[in-house]
């Protein structure tokens, strides 16, 4: 009997409703704007809009940075799995990756993608509709459709085959239909990846007088975008063309070539040799006249090469970086290095492996030091008798006690672009195109000294390499007559990190490569580039053994009982990638 | 619904939430201390669980696991066990600890710290100490019991064993540490022992607890070699030559003390399990011949073996001194930490070494401090690796044992000071630079490694990897 009566009362109120709507235009009823999000056409309709859509993908591409350490480290050499580590971690460490592992998920790139697809699009018609001057379009175009290109090369690295989107897709799901969206193989993105970024109408950094160079909550914009110019160098390092790659890295090696600030033209991304007075500079140092004093050592956040990682983004930051997104403790997202590195207030993930611990022992530094102070002072401390990779760390850990000096102060940054990589890349580069001195000088000791002539006071003809661009290098550093050419502080990488100079064994061409390689181990460990490397080098000399034997140490130095059987399924390139897959909701 | 309702009002006369909630087993609505005095098993420890009061905080809302022995077995207990209030307490504490044991466990040993303090063994849950469990798993409100065969006497400890063996020459010495301090610093421990009783206490009291190792502590296992006393007596004898104080009394009490500190080692090892010989804690190698063995005496905290003789040659007893150079005490000169390198290098067999350099500071006769502990009275032949690498020259510097500062500053009566030894460049071996000898044992407060006599950079340069003071047998 109740449920009669309710439903005629239901009816009572919905005959008052419809006699109601009756009397109310339906047209304006219906078509309230909401308060609190954007319409499709509300969201390109000037400069601002479009300014704030980049911002808003990079915010978004920031979410990424946690997936794009672990994938290029973990699966490489230098880090390995904590015991706090979970089976999906141990799963990239070992190589043997379930289908629903969440770190090996691209749809997190697809969304991001997805995201550049759907602006790049709406730029067209927003310059179309002359919402945007051609000037503003042409930088914003190729910033985001060069950061995609980013995107699909990492993709290609981790998976091999995959589906090159370049329209927006309105179900992210769909991109892992093939039948819709073919996958092609990594040769050929490549071909599509440089055929695109050729396309580009602009290759330089923003504009100075851009509005997305700004400073915004005491950062500065400049170096929160990807150099455009480094990206089309990889690729076409990927692509082995190397003339093209050297070039284009050439052109951000000179970035400052037309400065009329002479410490700006010197220094930056020079990598310049050390200030061994004051230690205002990158290079690994000791006290002057106490070199032999091996508690010396400059180790600080201001002073020496571990300072890039910890200083303000000051003169001497901006010489070194260029390309950095910072984590800030009051803005999403989340700084997510902590966790994984931190044995003080994180997880602990991941640590170094004690195969890329053994690499810097085998180092000698200039005074006689038995070790490069990259790895145990720097790249990585022990903590508590822990191993913890610090580059993330300093801006979060005291110097002294290494606690955390506010759990709250999660400040930190995505490392993704310095000069010191720049020079190793661009020597790979010139070393392939059969430049194997210029590449053999910037990896030790710099072109000065490689190119210099011994008890020579008059530099004019020489410290130069007397080649044309993109081998164009003037060192000069005379006094009778006065020369201080662009590239006369040039250290080296080595000399910056104060070791003796690696010897060329056998062929030029592949030992200045290994040298290279096993340089940026040294340098650049932990930073993200690792996984890149060994397959880039393992395809180019069609030699598996290249990337499996590295992992094969890395397994086999910490008692992996499945080392062996990692490397024979490395040794088949097909086993290199990661399953494309990820679960429908 | 109509029909529904009627059922439900016929048939909400019993309340099946209290049905439910009620419950039939009496075990769950006893406590432990009102099972164990109702077990007819074990009825006679119930009463010492009255008498000493712990029938009450076995009712308390804690948890404990108790191994109660039958009343057979307590009656064979030994008089002197229940002799007073105290160890009465003590022996029920014996029994009980706190938590509970199944007689389930993923593990096959589970220590457990019983409320005495003393650590049993409870294996397969089946077995405590030297006890069979008869009953498992009986329970109550607030925890567990199992019934044993055998009661858990209070055991005594290594150290409560040598001090109820005080007619021994060697436990009377020792126990006499509590009132001897070996060194300074002991007094102020001792002190610290009484104000601030708990944490670390029992290891403060005694000379030898603080300087050698615990043996009150239940935590860990030693073994233990007591020696009777014509052995005891030899060996004090043997190496009284080289601890000579400055009058006789001393000389017996060091001498004594660095004989007993070579006698106890870490883990309890089964007479079976000796080795040939056993390494103390400050390197001397001291053999082993179970023949000597006297007696073996199993106690809660390891095993004594008390010897007639243990012979430890001195060949091995007397210890060589190493001093590293990159430990210095001090310097002649404070202002010239910019010339001092702390360094880390490699030999020419890539073996790491660390060690101290001081070069271009200008100053004649520089000085570098060290000391050490514990110097043999006899004499010393001296050795050092000192690593010239960095100059091409040959350099020289020298040592000084001993002395005191003047008024200016100026080192004055040193007991030895060594010729002037070359520093040739590249030689990583290491030297024989001489001897001293000390006529009285003990402390050396002041070593000294002295640059050569010239203002002359890189002819007055220090270096110092270590040294070695090796005693020589008399």
């Amino acid at each position: 009997m109740k449920t009669i009566i309710k439903n005629t009362g239901n009816k009572i109120a919905l005959g008052a409703l419809a006699v109601l709507l009756c009397f109310t235009s339906c047209q304006e009823y219906l078509e309230v704007e909401p308060q609190d999000k954007l319409n499709e056409d509300q969201v390109y309709n000037d400069i601002f809009d479009a300014d704030a859509i980049v911002v808003g993908i990079y915010g978004k591409f920031m979410g990424l940075a946690k997936k794009h350490i672990i994938l290029n480290e973990l699966r490489a050499d230098l880090v390995s799995p904590t015991d706090n580590a979970d089976g999906y971690l141990r799963e990239l460490n070992e190589h043997s990756v379930s289908k629903n592992n969440t770190y090996a998920n691209p749809k997190d790139f697809y969304e991001v993608i997805n995201n550049c697809n759907d602006a790049l699009e709406n730029f067209k018609i927003m310059v179309e509709e002359n919402k945007m001057e051609i000037s503003e379009f042409n930088e914003r175009y190729s910033d985001i459709g060069t950061l995609r290109s980013w995107l699909y090369l990492q993709l290609g690295m981790h998976y091999g085959e995959i589906p090159y989107i370049t329209e927006p897709v309105e179900n992210i799901d769909d991109v892992q239909d093939i039948s819709q969206y073919p996958r092609i193989p990594f040769d050929q993105l490549l071909e599509e990846l440089v055929d695109y970024i050729e396309s580009l109408p602009y290759t330089d950094p923003y504009n100075t007088n851009s509005t997305l160079v700004i400073d915004v909550d005491g950062y500065n914009t400049a170096k929160f975008f990807i150099n455009k110019n480094c990206l089309l160098g990889d690729i076409y390092l990927w692509d082995g063309n190397y003339l093209q790659a050297a070039s284009h890295y050439k052109t951000v090696l000179e970035t400052a070539s037309s400065s009329g600030n002479d410490s700006d033209r010197f220094d930056i991304y020079r990598i310049k040799y050390a200030d061994v007075v004051n230690h205002n500079d990158f290079a690994v140092g000791y006290t002057r006249f106490a070199e032999q004093d091996a508690s010396s050592l400059v180790n600080n956040n201001t002073q020496g090469w571990r300072s890039m990682f910890a200083r303000e983004k000051d003169r001497l930051w901006n010489t070194e970086w260029i390309w950095s997104l910072p984590f800030d403790s009051n803005f999403a997202p989340k700084n997510p290095f902590l966790n994984l590195f931190s044995n003080s207030g994180g997880d602990y993930l991941l640590k170094p492996s004690q195969h890329a611990m053994d690499i810097w022992e085998e180092e000698v530094q200039q005074n006689g030091v038995p070790y490069d102070a990259r790895g145990k002072k720097f790249s990585y401390n022990m903590i508590n008798d822990q191993p913890v990779i610090m580059k993330y760390l300093f801006k979060h850990l005291d110097p002294i006690s290494q606690l955390p000096v506010d759990e709250f102060q999660t400040a930190g940054d995505w490392f993704l672009y310095r000069a010191a990589k720049l020079h190793l890349r661009y020597a790979e580069a010139a070393n392939r195109d059969n430049q194997h001195k210029i590449a053999d000088a910037l990896l030790n000791y710099g072109v000065r000294s490689a190119y210099t002539v011994e008890g020579e006071t008059d530099k004019t003809d020489i410290e130069q390499t007397h080649l044309p661009f993109p081998y164009d290098f003037d060192a000069r550093n005379g006094d009778f007559p006065r020369y201080r050419a662009d590239w006369h502080r040039n250290g080296g990488i080595r000399g910056r990190a104060y070791l003796e100079r690696t010897e060329v064994v056998g062929d030029s061409l592949i030992s200045i490569e290994g040298n290279l390689i096993n340089e940026s181990a040294k340098e650049l460990a932990f930073e993200g580039n690792r996984w890149g490397d060994l397959v880039r080098i393992a395809r180019r000399r069609n030699d598996p053994s290249f990337l499996a034997d590295r992992i094969y140490q890395k397994l086999s130095r910490e008692g992996n009982s499945n080392a062996s059987a990692v490397r024979s399924k490395l040794m088949n390139p097909e086993n290199w990638y990661l399953p494309f897959e990820w679960g429908v909701e | 619904m109509l029909a529904g309702m009627t059922l439900l009002t016929v048939v909400s006369c019993s309340n099946p939430w209290d049905d439910h909630s009620a419950n039939s087993d009496e075990n769950i609505e006893q406590t432990l201390g009102d099972r164990l005095t109702n077990d007819s098993q074990t009825t006679e420890f119930g009463k010492l669980l009255e008498e000493t009061g712990y029938d009450r905080i076995l009712s308390g809302s804690k948890t404990y696991t108790v191994w109660p022995p039958t009343n057979e077995a307590l009656a064979s207990v030994p008089q002197e066990a229940l002799s007073d209030m105290k160890s009465k307490k003590l022996f029920v504490q014996n029994h009980i600890t706190l938590t509970a044991f199944s007689s389930v466990s993923e593990q096959d040993t589970v220590t457990v710290q019983m409320l005495s303090n003393k650590y049993l063994e409870f294996k397969n849950g089946a077995v405590i100490f030297d006890a069979n469990v008869i009953t498992t798993d009986q329970y109550a409100s607030n925890g567990l019991y199992h019934v044993i065969d055998k009661a858990l006497v209070p055991q005594q400890n290594v150290w409560e064993y040598l001090k109820s063996n005080a007619g021994n020459k060697m436990s009377s010495y020792l126990l006499s540490l509590d009132e001897f301090n070996i060194y300074q610093s002991d007094s102020t421990a001792k002190v610290r022992a009484k104000s601030e009783p708990g944490l670390y206490a029992d290891s403060l009291s005694n000379s030898y607890l603080k300087n050698v190792l615990n043996l009150n502590n239940e935590k860990n296992k030693y073994t233990f070699f007591l020696l009777e006393d014509d052995g005891y007596d030899a060996e004090v004898e043997k190496l009284k030559p080289y601890l000579i104080k400055s009058n006789e009394d001393s000389t017996t009490t060091y001498t004594s003390y660095f004989t007993a500190r070579d006698y106890v080692f870490h883990k309890a090892i089964a007479r079976e399990n000796l080795p040939d010989t056993l390494e103390s804690r400050f390197g001397v190698k001291v053999p082993i011949d179970t023949d000597n063995i006297v007696e073996e005496v199993h106690l809660s905290n390891g095993v004594v073996y008390v010897m007639s003789t243990l012979d430890v040659p001195l060949e091995t007893r007397l210890l060589t001194t190493q001093i590293e150079g990159e430990d210095p005490e001090g310097f002649s000169h404070g202002d010239k930490r910019g010339n001092t390198y702390y360094r880390e290098k490699e030999d020419l067999n890539g073996i790491l070494f660390y060690d101290i350099m001081v070069q271009n500071h200008g100053e004649p006769e520089f000085a570098i401090y060290y000391n050490t502990r514990d110097l043999y009275s006899t004499t010393y032949e001296v050795y050092w690796r000192a690593i010239n690498d960095i100059q091409e020259n040959t350099f020289e510097q020298r040592l000084r044992f001993g002395g005191t500062f003047d008024l200016e500053g100026e080192v004055v009566d040193p007991i030895a000071t060594l010729d002037y030894t070359d520093v040739g460049p590249d030689v990583y071996d290491e030297i024989f630079i001489g001897e001293f000898t000390l006529e009285e044992s003990g402390d050396l407060d002041l070593i000294s490694l002295i640059a050569a006599n010239t203002g002359s950079n890189g002819d007055n340069t220090l270096t110092l990897d270590y040294l070695k003071l090796v005693p020589v047998i008399k």
